[in-house]
């Protein structure tokens, strides 16, 4: 037997090494040529085709299957996709309770479909040093419609801020045509009606609203609320839209980086006086009694059981909740009636932050490129969700079948033994469960109509009212290099960790405001002025390359 | 717990318990009895959760017993053709993993109960060695990948089949086991497997139970194994199925597309299916508790 000795046999194992690492990165080359790449595809496919294969393809896609409507393998979906563009997807079903840690697998195994949808910005961010993910970014020229869109829609800015140091963004984002305000707070009518007020416009009427409902009835909180699971800071829906009004995305829309229009520089988001001052606000509302403090730390099933028996009058909602949950629970309360008020304004005034033009979104795994028919793969991805008519499909369906009309004119109609959210709420099929259409993994975003068409005539009238209000500026994109985002990521989780944790403390008054100084300091020992300057440097560079 | 107060068969015979041990039987039924109203509490109400009206729920009007009784949820839950493809995956995996693994522990514990075992210092250091490491996640994943095993029902058998604490328990119990027995049978002439067979396993029914049922409800219980090796939804687990309904439904923290994700199940349908996962292995219970109560003693204490 041979005798190998211990430095030979390292030798060995370092060029193994070598040789894999090789192997690994020899995918470089790829951007650009994509002869070979485009069977199936088609030629001159320009915005507003219809897209079909020329030969039956088949792509694997992560599937998200809802709770609320499990994936089943014979929705009219499938098979009309299919009819339509030639394409069949082959779903990996997940549930939805844990999609992201079977994504975060997949993907770090090197196992993920080719189709990766529902991926939140900035989750994407993880896997990019892996290399499994593709920079979606490079073959926008093969999806017309896409940039069609971005270019009408004005989206560059908004893309921007996806964009790694490279320039490059790995994310397909779901883009909206203008910016949908969804939440807001549901509030008892028949309160209002029976204390005679009128509803409220700003935070400041919504705390004197609060004042008389308080009044009214000394021994509740008029205001419960929901949504309060961790991370965040408890109440993420209310913190988020107080937030608004007052210029910072705070709660479950939490960001770190503040834009100062002014100075010309980011802050960080739980250190500016927008900051304090909502927390004065929300401070307020708590030490007055007007807001449960339970609303921090109680589970969804306790506030929507706090609100149905008429403990509280008050809770966020968005537009689905508002119809299938708040409305149908108080339905044993005689005369109770509850409404979702005009998102109310702070110190900002009548505008809406720009965030919310971009959606969860589509990653490609990096393999595809490999695949002979990559160039089909992103036609397809193209027409499907971003054409007019791929939107129309996977939200509505078919014409004649499950809809008719159309939601430019505003003449579409869902067909009336159809149901879906507040639409034909007694019909016997659901669109959703039943036929796999308006599922959250390809419907959404879209035009305003598009969106307007899938809105009963009591939302429609507070998007209405959301759409005189004026959209703040995009910040400027600041990203950062892959060292600087590993150092970045650890000093934001100290930081946000404590924000949270502070942010409870201040709103339920087990920390005066008065302290405020001493936190600010407190976040400095955690990093904070390195990481506001890790931002800037970003920007600054950003800045030089534009 | 509860045969503790039921068998007073330790007291001393004849004599008149002292005051002290009245005092302390009242106040160990008390504490008992508490123990059970808590642990009983949270499974009568979603038994009654699941007989109840979706608004009862909501409005908090349901503790322990229903309110606005139906029986449509169970209707609902029992005809979703998906739950019982889910449930008959659970019966099976749950059956052919405790099988499995209750064979291979077995095998395994009761070599290295053998003292004359060359290599048996080594074999039970490697068996410890995985408890307190592994490879942890993905590649876990990437092996049962590349094995082939996935969306089969062995990469939920296979990774598990061997726990390590139960092969501990095991060997203890059979190294307690009298030698002199296997060495008379060896006397008449029966082999290594012929005692393990007929001298050894007929003795070890106790230990045999526990370990059935440790395996069975961990089989029956586990989600994460049929979750994460598992690309289609008619080669779940039950257990998925019930986490999506239950825990999925509580996903808020994607703001913009929240409408899709923020809606929640009915109360009534995650009780009704709560409550039909579980009783199964609930049933099973009563059948294997004798066995129980003195397996988990057995090999405790060696002598």
């Amino acid at each position: 037997m041979v005798q190998l000795s211990r430095r030979q046999l390292l030798a060995a194992a370092g060029a193994a090494a070598v040789a894999g690492l090789a192997a690994c990165s020899d995918g470089d080359s790829d951007s650009g040529n994509l002869d070979g790449k485009r069977a199936g595809a088609m030629d001159g496919f320009k915005a507003g085709d219809q897209f079909k294969a020329t030969e039956p393809l088949k792509f694997s896609i992560m599937l998200l299957s809802n709770q609320a409507y499990p994936y089943k393998a014979d929705w009219p979906f499938w098979a009309e996709l299919t009819k339509r563009t030639n394409v069949t997807l082959e779903p990996v079903a997940v549930p939805g309770s844990d999609y992201n840690q079977k994504r975060s697998v997949m993907v770090s195994a090197g196992n993920a479909p080719l189709l990766i949808p529902k991926t939140y910005h900035p989750s994407e961010e993880a896997y990019i040093a892996g290399g499994a993910i593709l920079a979606v970014s490079d073959y926008a020229d093969l999806m017309p419609n896409y940039t069609d869109k971005v270019n009408r829609w004005n989206l560059k800015a908004n893309l921007d801020t996806y964009a790694q140091e490279d320039g490059k963004y790995y994310l397909l984002p779901g883009v909206h045509e203008g910016v949908w305000q969804d939440y807001s707070l549901a509030m008892r009518s028949d309160i209002l009606t029976k204390l005679n007020l009128a509803v409220p416009k700003t935070w400041d009427e919504v705390a004197s609203t609060l004042r008389e409902m308080k009044k009214a009835y000394p021994n509740q909180y008029p205001l419960s609320d929901r949504w309060s699971t961790p991370p965040q800071p408890g109440g993420n829906a209310l913190i988020s839209i107080v937030g608004q009004g007052y210029g910072v995305n705070a709660g479950w829309s939490w960001n770190p980086a503040f834009w100062d229009a002014n100075a010309g520089k980011f802050a960080f988001t739980g250190a500016t006086e927008q900051y304090r001052q909502m927390l004065q606000y929300l401070a307020g509302l708590v030490s007055e009694k007007l807001v449960d403090p339970e609303s921090f730390t109680q589970t969804d099933d306790n506030a929507r059981q706090k609100f149905a028996s008429g403990k509280s009058f008050v809770m966020c909602c968005n537009a689905q909740t508002l119809v299938k949950e708040a409305r149908k629970d108080i339905a044993k309360l005689p005369g109770a009636t509850v409404t979702k008020i005009p998102l109310p304004m702070g110190p900002m005034g009548a505008s809406l932050p720009p965030d919310n033009r971009l959606e969860n979104g589509l990653m490609i795994s990096r393999k595809a490129l490999e695949n002979k028919n990559f160039v089909a793969l992103m036609q397809f991805v193209d027409w499907l969700w971003y054409s007019d008519a791929g939107q129309m499909f996977s939200r509505w369906g078919i014409e004649g079948e499950t809809y008719s009309g159309k939601v430019e004119d505003a003449s579409f109609k869902l067909d009336p033994k159809i149901k879906w959210s507040g639409l034909n709420p007694g019909a016997a099929k659901d669109l959703q469960v039943d036929y796999g259409f308006s599922n959250g993994v390809f419907a959404y975003g879209g035009s305003t109509a598009m969106l307007n068409s899938q809105f009963s005539d009591e939302e429609k009238v507070f998007q209405a009212e959301m759409h005189k209000r004026e959209i703040r500026p995009v910040p400027p994109g600041h990203p950062l290099t892959v060292e600087e985002r590993e150092q970045a990521t650890l000093q934001e989780a100290a930081l946000h960790d404590h924000v949270d944790q502070q942010t409870l403390k201040f709103i339920l008054g087990q920390r005066p405001l008065s302290e405020w100084d001493a936190y600010v300091a407190e976040l400095k020992g955690k990093g904070l002025d390195q990481y506001v300057g890790t931002m800037n440097k970003a920007y600054e560079r950003f800045k030089e390359k534009k | 717990m509860v045969s503790v107060l039921e068998a007073p068969a330790t007291r001393p015979q004849g004599l008149r318990p002292s005051r002290g041990y009245r005092v302390f039987q009242v106040f160990n039924g008390v504490a008992l009895t508490l123990v059970v109203v808590l642990t009983l509490f949270p499974f009568g109400n979603i038994l009654a959760r699941s007989f109840s009206g979706e608004h009862e729920i909501r409005s908090g009007q349901v503790s322990l017993l229903p309110r606005g009784f139906n029986l449509t949820t169970y209707r609902i839950v029992m005809s979703d053709a998906m739950f019982w493809t889910n449930y008959r995956n659970t019966v099976v995996y749950t059956v052919v993993a405790t099988a499995l693994a209750l064979a291979l522990t077995t095998c395994y514990a009761y070599v290295l109960s053998k003292r004359q075992l060359k290599g048996r210092g080594l074999l039970v250091a490697i068996a410890v060695f995985t408890m307190f490491f592994n490879g942890g996640l993905i590649p876990n994943y990437v092996l049962v990948s590349s094995l082939g095993l996935r969306n089969t029902l062995w990469a939920i058998v296979l990774p598990n089949a061997i726990n390590v604490f139960n092969l501990l328990v095991m060997k203890a119990f059979f190294e307690s086991m009298p030698t002199e027995l296997e060495e008379s049978a060896a006397v008449d002439g029966t082999g290594t497997y012929g005692t393990l067979w007929r001298i050894v396993l007929p003795l070890s029914k106790a230990v045999l139970a526990t370990m059935l049922l440790f395996y069975a409800v961990a089989f029956w219980n586990s989600w994460f194994p049929g979750f994460l090796y598992m690309d289609r939804q008619e080669l779940f687990p039950v257990t998925v199925y019930l986490r999506n309904l239950i825990a999925g439904a509580t996903g808020g923290a994607d703001q913009t597309a929240a409408s899709d994700t923020a809606l929640q199940i009915g109360a009534n349908i995650q009780a009704v299916t709560i409550v039909l996962t579980m009783l199964p292995i609930l049933l099973v219970y009563p059948f294997i508790q004798r066995f129980f109560v003195s397996g988990v003693m057995l090999g405790a204490v060696k002598g």
